[in-house]
């Protein structure tokens, strides 16, 4: 169903990058890479020579008001936290893939600027699928070659898959997340059943059951083509990433990080700089970078890093504090960026086997208690939206539940209904002590105001904290009753949201972390999932959003704008909701 | 001289053990299971009890703390959980940071301490004393994470005289040889580089020096009065020496001893000093890598790090005690 | 006691101790600094006990539509992140910080107290193991030994209590244990001695009393870091468990962030703990030179 969207999608691509060849705009990388004509179902791609064309829907304003692009310059990157390791396959965090997916691309990515709309990157074209949605043949781009000069063919592809398909033990799960999240595990518990190179041009996938998000998933830097020639010199699935001399970055440019992007890896000081350099020999000579080169700085400290963007220490920040907008906005050197659609949810998660949360009434109560839209303009400095949905608005299917809004008298009247005894109305509140995520700016001070309005409502609240790593694992096993915690989309369909990351079944019991599920919701997702049309998936995603909407399991807060600022003369940006931003199309204007 | 050296030394043995025994128990006596703490988010019951195999927690609690005293003798800290680094390298990386820090702190601390202890001294009970005495009243009173913001308020935030936080600019790359910003930029010869650091490094090196500074103001106030009242000063006075060759010759030459005492004492002071006035400063150092790992549970590290400075602290102690010793015999047999 | 001579002895003993302390008393009261110090604390105390009667608003109440308003005549220290009154949590953080503060000197007065008695009095090997337990304490540095402990014990009041006062237990063992073997060879002591007074009543009757006046004044400087400790405690995060107790490092800690729209926020609080310390400081230092005469110059 996605599935079919997607191609759907690409037609349409394919017909608006016809209509616009002559665009002046840069092109994103991946943009060249449509080619001029599509036939989603059909067995025969066409076989045409990647037209150096940009889809007209990315025409940032900037870009196109300032003129010519200018080669050259350094950009300075400030991230919220450093890279982890140089190895995406090994890395399951935004700050390594904003740094990754420059340098390494995958079979597919996604239009720049967009969500959810698939472009071939190394593949030459959207793959061919079977009838019954389990093959998937994969043409590979001809004449690329990696960053150590090896050449791209169907045997390396083949031998990125093969590999994380038998990541050693140690390496699954907890370094190799993606692998195991999209296709059900590892070695033969893994759905992607074979992956095959029947001549150095072809890659053919096949599942064991259909994946109707299988393409969109593709595009995650976690499935980048990495040159098995590096990987393997450098001790890449050694069991222990600390030995592994790749993983750690060592050795430079075609030793580490060694892709095909449109940048290359130059150095990594942890916890000091990423540089990665332009790539002068990119495949893609209207994807060719323009910067020199980009050093990426961990700065965790959201006032230092506006801080260094007003001194000019750094060129760009790829996050910027709610509460800092309105003093960036204000200042004629800088620009802020709104990333537009958000991609993310802020919820106040409560676990349905823990007493009172099992009573629909009461987290009726619950959800009339909190003045969320003080939330909006408190903590967000009004860069987010007050959430309506366990998905975020834009996404396929998604429709406005009216759910709760700040009603104080009627929370008050609903717990006197629920029938629940005073001493259940005495809750632990927990909220993560050592982070900040785009959706939750200030977790302490979130928490503070959910606690002040639950409390108005007649409930008395106790605080617990505990930090981000042991955080998550305790509330994904049910350990925490009641708990702020959120999402970020890695791919932008329903079913990361409403399965993936909230009301998932897994061996037919509902997730641990919100012990919610009725059968007929599963039933619903099932019926989604398998879905042939989109006018199908669309009704049954539709049902599950309805089930959902009436039985209220958890109170869905907000969904954050994340903002990201620059100095005024960076030039050609192009922001998206879930950080898929290239940067070969930068260029500074001084 | 070298029977005492070797009584301070192995005077040091039983502290160092006592030492070992408490963090050893740090860990142990801590909520949770470590294996599970050093898994984090991926913690699964099979990969918990491999993780505790090989970590050696099944064994007996004497044999796993004889394995942490061989580890600790071969210099192995044992690996951080967030980085999954060994432990040992990024202290080495972050380390050269904090001494940078602590240097400067302690050069501003002893360049104004020693001068205003000075006239203090020369004018006693007068404006001057007065003032100095504020001063260090203040020095001691104010918290450095008080001073430290206040300073960053005023004089990067406002007025944008120097930077704000960090080592250096981020936009300005050099090779790092010994991780000294100010030693690498030298080396090759990068003097704007070099002024950039430095420029980085006077509101942290202020903030962290203002406790030693009034110390260090009060020890050699009253050292040097003390050191005046000697009769070899009177002597000198007489002999219608200047009030200039007095000061330098025969007053401070001998009112040293006890303020370089003072100076090997703080330094137990700046390296806990460092971990605030890092993290205010955003400077990349051991103090800021403390508040993370606190922050992000990651108590191998803090153990390592307890550790480590309680060593330089001794160390530094013990070396300033035998300096002693040579310089005044008579310490030897106190 | 059994003798006859014994109450007269020590009614003499009595009330020439008690002409030491009206006499340090006195040196005190004309004692400038001493007296500003004094003058703090008790603004500093009166906060605390008159909190409730003085604060203007509830100190964890507050609407997040009044939040990070200028200093006014409505909120003379303006209001903080949560719409809080500035002034009231800086009243109550009085109440939090002397309470933490006095709770765990106290606290480490009794742990470094006996410590260094039991060191002092009895002397060779127990000395020397309580006294190298003492070294490893004081080799780690204080802030670095407090966080490590409330990161074994837990966020809360009570933890932190423990946490600093075990960074200051070690130096009262040591100032103690110091000041009863220096008074050992005093020469009233050593003529107790020979008059055959037993131990514990040598170490309680006579060179107890002869090492308070040390302790006192260590333990009056001991409240200005216990003061600054607590406040750094909670910089770090590490400050009481419920997130809205005022308490003063942690309002400077959340205010950080917003240092550039609402600098109020880290003056007040900072500016609180700065007074208190000082006031500490002096009357530590007035202390020392009443009670003993030949430091002052």
């Amino acid at each position: 169903m996605v599935k079919n969207r997607l191609l759907a999608a690409g037609a349409v691509l394919a017909m608006v990058v016809m209509a616009c060849s002559s665009s002046a705009t840069p092109s994103p990388a991946p943009a060249s890479a449509a080619p001029a004509t599509q036939a989603p179902a059909s067995q025969a791609p066409a076989s045409m020579a990647p037209a150096t064309v940009a889809p007209a829907t990315v025409a940032p304003s900037a870009t196109a008001a300032a003129g010519t692009p200018k080669d050259g310059g350094t950009l300075v990157v400030a991230l919220p936290g450093d890279m982890v390791l140089a190895d995406p396959t090994l890395t399951s965090d935004s700050n390594s893939s904003y740094v990754q997916q420059n340098v390494i691309q995958s079979l597919v990515g996604l239009k720049p600027g967009t969500l959810d709309t698939v472009i071939p990157v190394l593949a030459e074209s959207l793959p061919t699928v079977s009838a019954d949605g389990l093959t998937y043949t994969f043409k590979i781009r001809q004449g690329v070659t990696f960053h150590d000069g090896t050449p791209l063919d169907a045997a390396a592809v083949v031998y990125n898959y093969q590999r994380q398909k038998d990541m050693p033990k140690s390496l699954q799960d907890a370094y190799n997340y993606y692998f195991g999240v999209v296709f059900g595990g590892f070695g033969d518990k893994s759905n992607l059943k074979s992956i095959t190179a029947p001549d150095a041009s072809t890659v053919v996938m096949t599942l064991g059951t259909p994946q109707s998000t299988f393409l969109l998933t593709q595009i995650l830097p976690q499935f980048g083509i990495q040159s098995p020639t590096a990987l393997k010199a450098g001790d890449s699935s050694n069991p222990d990433p600390s030995k592994s001399p790749y993983a750690q970055g060592q050795g430079g440019l075609g030793k580490s990080m060694v892709g095909t992007g449109p940048f290359m890896f130059k150095e990594w000081v942890p916890n000091d700089h990423v540089t990665i350099v332009k790539n002068p020999t990119y495949f893609d000579p209207a994807g060719m970078a323009h910067l020199d080169a980009i050093t990426y700085r961990p700065m965790s400290d959201t006032t230092a890093r506006l801080n260094a963007l007003q001194a000019g220490d750094v060129d760009f920040t790829q996050q910027i504090a709610p509460n800092d907008v309105a003093t960036a906005q204000a200042d004629s050197t800088l620009q802020v960026y709104d990333r537009g659609s958000s991609c993310n949810i802020l919820n106040l998660g409560l676990n349905h086997s823990v007493k009172p949360f099992d009573n629909l009434q009461l987290r009726q109560a619950i959800a009339y208690a909190l003045n969320r839209q003080s939330y909006v303009d408190a903590f967000y400095s009004g860069q987010a939206i007050m959430a309506d949905n366990w998905m975020p608005p834009g996404f396929f299917s998604y429709k406005a539940l009216g759910l709760p809004t700040f009603d104080l008298a009627k929370a008050k009247s609903l717990v006197a209904a629920s029938g629940v005894p005073a001493d259940q109305l005495n809750l632990t509140l927990w909220y993560p002590s050592n982070v900040t995520r785009p959706y939750m700016p200030d977790p302490k001070g979130e928490a503070e105001a959910v606690a002040r309005d639950l409390e108005a409502a007649g409930f008395k609240i106790t605080f617990k904290t505990e930090p981000w790593a042991t955080y998550i694992p305790d509330f994904q096993s049910g350990k925490l009753p009641m708990f702020l915690s959120g999402w970020t989309c890695d791919w932008a369909a329903p079913d990361n949201f409403l399965i993936a990351w909230a009301f998932g079944f897994q061996g037919g019991k509902p997730n641990a972390q919100f012990n919610y599920g009725p059968p007929e919701l599963k039933t619903a997702f099932d019926t989604a999932m398998a879905a042939s049309t989109d006018a199908a998936a669309a009704t049954a995603w539709g049902q599950a959003q309805d089930i959902l909407a009436k039985d209220l399991p958890t109170v869905p807060l907000v969904s954050s704008k994340n903002a990201a600022a620059a100095k005024a003369d960076v030039m050609g940006f192009v922001p998206a909701g879930n950080l898929t931003e290239l940067m070969n199309t930068v260029w500074l204007n001084r | 001289m070298t029977k005492y050296i070797i009584r301070r030394l192995l005077a040091a043995i039983p502290v160092l053990f006592g030492l070992s025994i408490i963090l050893f128990a740090f860990i142990h006596l801590l909520p949770g299971d470590p294996a599970v703490a050093l898994l984090g988010q991926h913690a699964t019951p099979e990969l918990t009890a491999e993780i505790r195999a090989q970590l050696g927690l099944d064994q007996p609690l004497w044999q796993q703390y004889l394995a942490y005293l061989g580890q600790l003798l071969h210099g192995d800290l044992g690996k951080s959980i967030i980085t999954n680094r060994p432990i040992i390298d990024e202290f080495l990386l972050r380390f050269p940071g904090t001494v940078e820090l602590t240097v400067g702190a302690l050069i501003f601390a002893v360049g104004l301490g020693i001068p205003l202890g000075r006239y203090a001294a020369r004018h006693v009970q007068g404006f001057g004393d007065g003032m100095v005495t504020v001063i260090s009243l203040l020095g001691i009173s104010i918290p450095i994470f008080v001073l430290g913001l206040t300073l960053q308020y005023i004089f990067a935030v406002q007025l944008k005289w120097l930077p704000a936080s960090g080592r250096l600019d981020p936009r300005i790359a050099i090779e790092y040889h010994t991780n000294f910003v100010l030693i690498d930029t030298l080396l090759d010869g990068n003097i704007p580089a070099f002024f950039n650091g430095l420029s980085h490094l006077i509101l942290p090196a202020i903030a962290l020096g203002s406790i030693p500074l009034a110390i260090i103001t009060r020890i050699t106030r009253a050292s040097v009065l003390d050191v005046t009242n000697e009769d070899y000063v009177r002597t000198a006075r007489a002999k219608g020496l200047s009030e200039r060759r007095v000061g330098g010759r025969h007053i401070m030459r001998n009112a040293w001893l006890p303020v370089v005492t003072v100076i090997g004492l703080q330094v137990g002071g700046l390296l806990a000093g460092a971990v605030i006035t890092e993290t205010i400063f955003s400077w990349n150092g051991v103090g800021r890598w403390t508040v993370q790992a606190i922050q992000d549970h990651d108590y191998f590290v803090v153990q390592s790090i307890i550790l480590i400075f309680a060593l330089i602290f001794l160390v530094v102690n013990l070396v300033v005690d035998i300096g002693y010793a040579f310089i005044n015999p008579r310490i030897r047999y106190a | 006691m059994a003798t006859v001579a014994a109450p007269r002895a020590r009614r003499a003993e009595a009330r020439a101790s008690r002409g030491l302390w009206r006499d340090a008393f006195n040196r005190l009261m004309r004692n400038g600094p001493a007296l500003v110090g004094l003058f703090f604390i008790t603004v500093f105390f009166a906060a605390a006990i008159f909190a409730p009667f003085i604060a203007p608003y509830d100190p964890i109440a507050g609407s997040l539509a009044d939040r990070l308003q200028l200093p006014s005549a409505a909120h003379i220290m303006g209001t903080d992140l949560q719409g809080r009154d500035e002034f009231s949590r800086i009243l109550y953080g009085a109440r939090v910080s002397l309470f933490v503060a006095v709770g765990s000197v106290i606290m480490a007065l009794i742990m470094g107290g006996i410590a260094g008695a039991t060191a002092g009095a009895v002397g060779g090997k127990v000395d020397n193991v309580v006294m190298r337990i003492v070294d490893v304490m004081l080799a780690i540095p204080g802030i670095l030994l407090a966080i490590g402990i409330v990161a074994w014990l837990g966020q809360g009041l009570p933890q932190i209590m423990i946490a600093v006062a075990a960074t200051n237990a070690p130096i009262f063992a040591r100032i103690l244990r110091g000041s009863l073997l220096a008074n050992r060879e005093v020469d009233y002591v050593s003529a107790a001695r020979s008059l055959g007074a037993s131990r514990s009543r040598m170490l309680f009757r006579h060179m107890l009393p002869n090492s308070l006046t040390a302790l006192i004044v260590a333990a009056t400087l001991a409240l200005a870091t216990a003061i600054i400790d607590v406040a750094g405690l909670g910089f770090l995060g590490l400050g009481p468990a419920d997130p809205r107790t005022p308490e003063w490092g942690t309002m400077l800690t959340d205010a950080t962030r917003f240092i550039r729209q609402a600098p109020y926020l880290i003056f007040f609080p900072g500016l609180a703990i700065v007074v208190a310390a000082i006031g500490f400081n002096l009357l530590g230092d007035g202390l020392r030179e009443s009670l003993d005469p030949r430091m002052k110059r």
